[in-house]
């Protein structure tokens, strides 16, 4: 049986707990993310932000729970890495052999022929890959990049390598992008004109809802960095391992979980946000995310978010 | 200051001073040696090299001209030898750095024959493969494997572990990592790895044509040796030295123009 509006989610995370050894990581994590959502997923340094992530990703399988993703229209669980999850890493996203074309093009060759088809049919690989870095072009052009595209890696800057990075993970017009600290090795000025890029996105994600259409991105950005997460995001979650833990019967601390969960100020690409008016949220989420003396009780979480 | 740049016309003008100083030392102790004894042969001076020159160009008792026969049979062999080598190392360092089972049951038998001096097991080569081609080609192969196939290996152990689930993020199957992103980022380590390996490949077949070879680089230094025939000996030498610096600008033209990328790299 379908629950309501099952189609809308491209993720969702039931029961998911983690743990290596000893050291305790998640712990009862549940987390539904809809179609064209952005959401900046938060916490203090060592609350699995990562791990979450990469189980997500489904290069590390969670001790417990399953996570399930849109996968051709069903959700399915996520328990290798797919093409309908992208991912752009801090670095290493991108292959320094190919140039910024064949690396965004990558994608496609990959997905859409196989090793027999390149071996053999020379006439007609020839004829795909013109395709293939043509429509790589214009996703290069979208992130701005129009005039680097016959550049390898290690010629371009840390922001066009991102760039680039998100452009190649773009064209495969995956259910879902994950980002792990995209932006965390740029200086602040390159790091705003990327923000400024993924808002592009999520625009595209609000003329399509105003056509009723289905909103082409979701995403999920991992920073560190309070400012960028409620500038890019639409929705601001929180992980942390400080939570009210022996309310809940736990002689240890269980692992992290979600401890918040609020809607994010929307903003348009060019609109440069006033830094001082997001006091408010960021004091709320250093409170009830980042602060280890200030313990929320799940229960109380749990119940809001019912509602 | 160290490794400060100097003009191009500079590096000429030292390159030609020292290539110069070696000429001019060379005849130097020549002239010194043959004031003492009219007749040395060990450093001939210039007119006894063109003996020798007339000696290794010429047709022979027997019609062979020895520079042709030699560097046909030495280069052969060495051809024949890396290939193999290059064959061989290639996988067995791609099975090892993919196929974690493989890494296990290949790591013993690379580790030891990697710590073998191939000339001490000469021996080995002779009982196993007799003196003829198979010989040459065994003992250079088996030389070279171990450093190729570690240096893969390695390689491979360093690829980012992000690249490898990036590519299946982009729809790649396993083979097509192996090949699209394993093969391609390895390919340039490799060559520098085979550069390297020329010159061992080299001291292996020249000490196998020393003792079993009739012709070769090898067996032609040997016997003019035993004659005192330096001026034949000393150009051989050259020869060799030519040779591997062709080999080696060869690999490294192939090097830059497959893997442009890894020239900017190290730029």
């Amino acid at each position: 049986m379908k629950e309501d509006g099952h189609q809308d989610f491209s993720l969702q995370c039931q029961k998911v707990s983690h743990w290596f050894g000893e050291t305790k990581v998640l712990f009862d994590l549940n987390l539904k993310v809809k179609a064209g959502q952005f959401v900046s997923l938060i916490g203090p340094s060592g609350c699995g932000k990562s791990t979450l992530l990469r189980a997500i990703l489904g290069t590390h399988i969670p001790n417990e729970g399953q996570i399930l993703t849109m996968q051709n229209g069903e959700l399915i669980s996520a328990d290798r890495p797919g093409r309908d999850r992208g991912i752009v890493y801090q670095k290493y996203s991108l292959y320094p052999f190919l140039t910024a074309l064949d690396n965004v093009a990558l994608g496609l060759k990959l997905d859409q022929t196989s090793a027999l088809f390149r071996l053999f049919n020379w006439s007609g690989w020839a004829k795909k890959r013109k395709n293939f870095r043509d429509r790589a072009a214009v996703f290069l052009e979208k992130v701005g990049l129009g005039h680097a595209m016959h550049m390898y890696p290690s010629q371009m800057s840390g922001g066009m390598q991102q760039r680039v990075a998100i452009a190649q993970a773009l064209i495969m017009e995956p259910e879902i992008i994950l980002l792990d600290e995209p932006f965390g090795a740029l200086d602040e000025a390159t790091r705003e004109e990327l923000q400024e890029m993924l808002l592009l996105l999520y625009q595209e994600n609000q003329d399509a809802i105003s056509k009723s259409q289905k909103p082409p991105y979701t995403l999920i950005i991992v920073t560190h960095e309070l400012n960028e997460a409620i500038r890019v995001g639409d929705r601001l979650v929180g992980l942390s391992q400080y939570w009210n833990w022996e309310e809940a019967g736990h002689d240890s601390p269980p692992g992290a979980t979600v401890v918040y969960d609020k809607p994010s100020p929307i903003f348009k690409p060019n609109e440069r946000p006033d830094y001082e008016s997001f006091e408010n949220i960021r004091r709320e989420i250093r409170s009830y995310v980042y602060n280890p003396d200030i313990l929320q009780s799940r229960n109380e979480y749990l119940m809001t978010k019912l509602v | 200051m160290i490794s400060r740049r100097i003009s191009r016309a500079r590096q000429i003008v030292l390159s030609t001073l020292s290539v110069l100083l070696l000429v001019l030392g060379y005849t130097w102790i020549s002239h010194r040696q043959h004031q003492v004894n009219p007749e040395d042969t060990t450093i001939p001076n210039w007119s006894q090299l063109a003996e020798g020159a007339v000696k290794f160009t010429q047709p022979d008792r027997k019609g062979q001209r020895w520079l042709v026969e030699d560097s046909l049979a030495t280069a052969k062999r060495l051809a024949a030898g890396i290939s193999l080598g290059i064959v061989f190392g290639f996988m067995i360092g791609m099975s090892m750095g993919c196929i974690t089972s493989l890494e296990a049951f290949l790591q013993p038998p690379i580790s030891l024959l990697a710590k073998v001096p191939q000339t001490a097991a000469l021996a080995v080569y002779f009982v196993f493969f007799g003196t003829g081609m198979e010989m040459y080609v065994a003992m250079i192969s088996f030389g070279i494997i171990p450093t190729l196939a570690v240096t893969v290996y390695l390689a491979i152990k360093d690829i980012p572990s992000e690249m490898l689930d990036k590519a299946y993020t982009l729809g790649a199957s396993h083979f097509e990592i192996a090949f699209e992103v394993v093969f391609k980022q390895v390919l340039p380590k490799f060559i520098d790895a085979v550069r390297l390996c020329i010159g061992p490949a080299i001291v292996f077949l020249i000490a196998a044509e020393m003792v079993v070879g009739d012709v070769g680089f090898g067996y032609r230094i040997r016997l003019q040796f035993k004659l005192t025939n330096m001026n034949v000996v000393y150009p051989y030498l050259v020869f060799l030295a030519c040779f591997g610096f062709l080999l080696d600008y060869m690999l490294r033209f192939l090097q830059a123009k497959i893997c442009p990328w890894y020239q900017n790299n190290s730029k």
